[in-house]
C-alpha cells in the first residue's frame, strides 16, 4: 500500500487533476463480487498498466467505466463529472474510447469505413445523412491510418486482414473518436513480436495526447510502455507502482507464485 | 498513399448505376402504351408491393430486424384511403344515399365517427396515409428499441401485432367493415374527373422511383454505413458514440411512413382493403420479395414483387395448382439462391454491386 500513496502523493504534489477517478467501485454479476472496492486515478497524458491474474476484474473494470457492465456501487468520474452508469453512447461521446479483447471491428466494412465510422463528431441522424467526406475528414482518417500502418490497406475489406492488422485497426477506431481517454483491452493480443513491439511504440505515441489504460498480460510488452501499473486480484486492488516496485512487492509474487511470465520478467 | 487519398472522391451518382437506371425507366415509361388494362393495373400493383419489399429492405436488409409487420403499415395507410374514397362517393352511388357509408348503416351507426369523418377531405387524408402508420410504428419502435429488445423477439412481436390489428379490425365491424373491409369506394378524381388508370399507373411509377430515389440515397449516406454497423454489431456502434435505439426507430419509422403510403395508393387502383392485407400471410410475402429479390439491395425486392406476380398470373392460367409452382421456385431460390436473385448478376453488371457504399467502389477505382 506504501507504493499506491508515494504514487498518489507524486500525483498531487505536481497538483494534477485526474481525468479518470474511480471511486470504492463494486460490480456484481448474479451473487458474484467481480470488483469490490476498486479506486483508480488516470492522470492527463499518462499510461496506466493493469495486470493480474485470468479472472481479476481487470476487463470488468473497463466493461464499468464504460457502462458494459453495471455499477453495483461507488462512482465513477470523468473530469469531475458523475459518468457512473450512463448509457455507452453518452460515455463515447464524452471522450472515453474502449477496444475490446478481441477486435471487434467491422469485418464487412473496409478499413476505410471502420475509421469514417468512428470518427469524432457525427453522431446525429440527420447529421450522418447530411455528412460529407470532407478533405479535412479524410486528412484525418489516414492520419490514424498511418500512426497504425494501415495505409496500404484502407480500402481492404477488414475480413481480409491479419488478427493482427484487426487489432491495429480497432486502435485505429480509437484514436479517431479523438477520446481524451483510451482504454485498451489486451491490444497484442495473438499478435507476432514484431507486431506486438510496434504496437507499444504506437501505444507510447498515443499517450503524448491521450491518457491511457492499458490491460496487458505480457510482461515484456508491459515494460516497453508502463509508467504506472496497477496489479488486481480478486476483484480488488493488490498494488500499484512502478514495474519494479510491483516485481519486488511480496503480495504480488506471492499471487504470481508460479506465474511464468512475471517470474521471467523478474 | 498519396494518389489513395486524391483519387477517393466524394460519392456521385456512378454512370453505370445512371444508364442502367435510366433504360429501366424508360422500359417502365413505355411498358403502359403496351399493355392491355389487365396488365396496367396489374403493374400498377406489382410495382407498390416491390416499393413495399423495398421499405421493408431498408429494416431487415440494412438494420437486421425481421418485421412481419409492414404488410400492417401498408395496410394502416390503405384504410386511411379508403376512408377517403369511401366519404367521397357521390350521394347515388353510395347504397344508402346519405354521406354514411353503407357498411356503417347496416352495423347500425347513425353518425359518421368523429375519428373517421375529417378523412373525408383531401389534404387530411393524404397526411394520415403517411402520419397513422408512421406514428403507430414510432410509438411500437420506441418501446421495442429503447427497452433493447432484439433480434428474433423483434420478428416474433411484429407476428403478434399483425394477428392482433387482424383480429382488431375483423370485430370493429361498424367502423372497418369487418372480414369484407371497405369496398365500393369511389375512384381517385382529380380537378372533378376521375383519374383514369394509365394516369395512376404513372402516379404509381413516379412514387416507386421516390421510394427507391430516397433509400438509394439514404443508404449511400453515413446513415447507411451506421445502419450496416448496427445490422453486423449493434452493442459495439454504442460504444463509438452512436445511440443505437434512436437510429432504430428512425429507419423503423420512416419505413413504415413509405410502406402506409404504398398502402395509400394501392386503394385508389384496387378498389377495397380488407384486413387480409393485415395479417401475417400478406406480411410474408413482403418478407418473401426481399429474401428472393436480395437483402440490402433496394432493387431486388422490387424486381422480385413484380416477377413473382407475373409467374403467379400465367401459373394460375395454365394450372389450378399455381401456388404449387411458386412453391417450387420459392424453395428453389431459397436452397440455391441464398442471397437473392440480385447475386446472380455478373459482378460488374451488379445493381447490388454498385449501388454499394461509396468507398467501396472509389477503391476500386484508385486501384484499377
Amino acid at each position: 500500500m506504501e507504493a499506491v500513496l508515494s504514487v498518489k502523493e507524486t500525483k498531487m504534489d505536481g497538483k494534477m487533476e485526474s481525468v479518470l477517478s474511480v471511486k470504492d467501485l463494486n460490480v456484481v454479476f448474479s451473487g458474484f463480487k467481480a470488483l469490490s472496492g476498486v479506486s483508480l486515478d488516470v492522470y492527463d497524458g499518462e499510461i496506466v498498466t493493469i495486470i493480474g491474474p485470468n479472472g481479476a476484474g481487470k476487463s470488468t473494470l473497463l466493461d464499468a467505466i464504460v457502462s458494459k457492465s453495471p455499477v453495483f456501487s461507488g462512482h465513477i468520474y470523468y473530469h469531475g463529472k458523475d459518468i457512473t452508469n450512463n448509457s455507452p453512447h453518452a460515455i463515447a461521446r464524452m471522450g472515453i474510447g474502449r477496444k475490446f479483447q478481441n477486435p471487434n471491428v467491422y469485418n464487412e466494412l473496409t478499413v476505410f469505413d471502420n475509421i469514417l465510422l468512428a470518427l469524432k463528431g457525427t453522431h446525429g441522424i440527420l447529421a450522418s445523412i447530411a455528412a460529407k467526406l470532407t478533405k479535412a475528414k479524410k486528412g484525418k482518417i489516414f492520419d490514424v491510418l498511418s500512426r497504425t500502418g494501415l495505409v496500404d490497406q484502407a480500402f481492404e475489406q477488414v475480413s481480409s486482414l491479419s488478427h493482427g492488422q484487426k487489432q491495429w485497426v480497432e486502435i485505429a477506431m480509437v484514436l479517431a473518436q479523438d477520446p481524451s481517454i483510451v482504454l485498451l483491452d489486451e491490444p497484442t493480443a495473438g499478435m507476432t513480436a514484431d507486431e506486438t513491439y510496434m504496437t507499444g511504440e504506437i501505444i507510447k505515441s498515443i499517450s503524448k495526447s491521450h491518457s491511457v489504460v492499458v490491460i496487458e498480460h505480457d510482461m515484456e510488452f508491459v515494460k516497453q510502455i508502463a509508467e504506472r501499473i496497477v496489479v488486481l486480484h480478486q476483484g480488488k486492488v493488490l498494488a500499484e507502482g512502478s514495474v519494479e516496485e510491483v516485481q519486488s512487492n511480496p503480495k504480488v509474487i506471492e499471487v504470481y507464485l508460479g506465474h511464468e511470465t512475471i517470474k521471467a520478467a523478474a | 498513399m498519396a494518389n489513395a487519398v486524391m483519387g477517393y472522391k466524394q460519392s456521385s451518382f456512378p454512370t453505370k448505376l445512371a444508364a442502367i437506371s435510366g433504360i429501366a425507366l424508360l422500359i417502365f415509361i413505355i411498358l403502359p402504351f403496351v399493355f392491355g388494362d389487365f396488365q396496367l393495373s396489374l403493374m400498377s400493383k406489382l410495382l407498390l408491393f416491390g416499393s413495399l419489399g423495398i421499405s421493408l429492405d431498408l429494416v431487415w436488409g440494412f438494420t437486421g430486424i425481421l418485421s412481419f409487420a409492414h404488410g400492417v403499415f401498408f395496410t394502416l395507410g390503405g384504410y386511411a384511403s379508403a376512408y377517403y374514397l369511401k366519404l367521397n362517393l357521390s350521394a347515388d352511388s353510395n347504397t344508402y344515399g346519405g354521406e354514411l357509408p353503407d357498411f356503417m348503416v347496416w352495423n347500425g351507426l347513425e353518425t359518421l365517427p368523429w375519428f373517421i369523418a375529417p378523412l373525408k377531405y383531401f389534404p387530411v387524408a393524404l397526411v394520415a396515409t403517411v402520419a397513422v402508420p408512421a406514428l403507430f410504428a414510432y410509438i411500437l419502435g420506441y418501446f421495442i428499441f429503447r427497452s433493447k429488445v432484439s433480434g428474433v423477439y423483434i420478428t416474433i412481436i411484429t407476428l403478434a401485432i399483425s394477428s392482433a390489428l387482424t383480429t382488431f379490425f375483423v370485430s370493429q365491424q361498424a367502423y372497418t367493415g369487418g372480414t369484407n373491409g371497405i369496398t365500393d369506394v369511389s375512384k381517385l378524381s382529380f380537378l372533378g374527373s376521375p383519374i383514369p388508370p394509365i394516369g395512376l399507373y404513372f402516379i404509381i411509377l413516379a412514387f416507386t422511383v421516390f421510394v427507391l430515389a430516397l433509400s438509394w440515397w439514404l443508404t449511400q449516406s453515413n446513415l447507411g454505413l451506421i445502419l450496416r454497423s448496427i445490422n453486423e454489431n449493434e452493442k459495439r456502434i454504442a460504444f463509438l458514440g452512436y445511440d443505437v435505439a434512436q437510429f432504430k426507430i428512425f429507419i423503423w419509422t420512416l419505413s413504415a411512413a413509405l410502406a402506409g403510403m404504398a398502402g395509400g395508393l394501392f386503394v385508389p387502383l384496387n378498389q377495397f382493403i380488407s384486413p387480409v392485407y393485415l395479417a401475417v400471410a400478406f406480411g410474408t410475402q413482403v418478407v418473401i420479395w426481399v429474401a428472393i429479390g436480395g437483402r440490402g439491395t433496394l432493387v431486388g425486392p422490387l424486381l422480385a414483387a413484380i416477377l413473382l406476380g407475373q409467374v403467379q398470373n400465367y401459373a394460375e392460367k395454365v394450372t389450378q395448382d399455381w401456388q404449387l409452382v411458386i412453391g417450387i421456385l420459392l424453395l428453389v431460390v431459397v436452397l440455391f439462391i441464398p442471397n437473392g436473385l440480385m447475386s446472380l448478376l455478373p459482378k460488374q453488371l451488379s445493381l447490388a454491386n454498385l449501388s454499394k457504399p461509396k468507398v467501396l467502389q472509389t477503391s476500386d477505382a484508385v486501384k484499377n
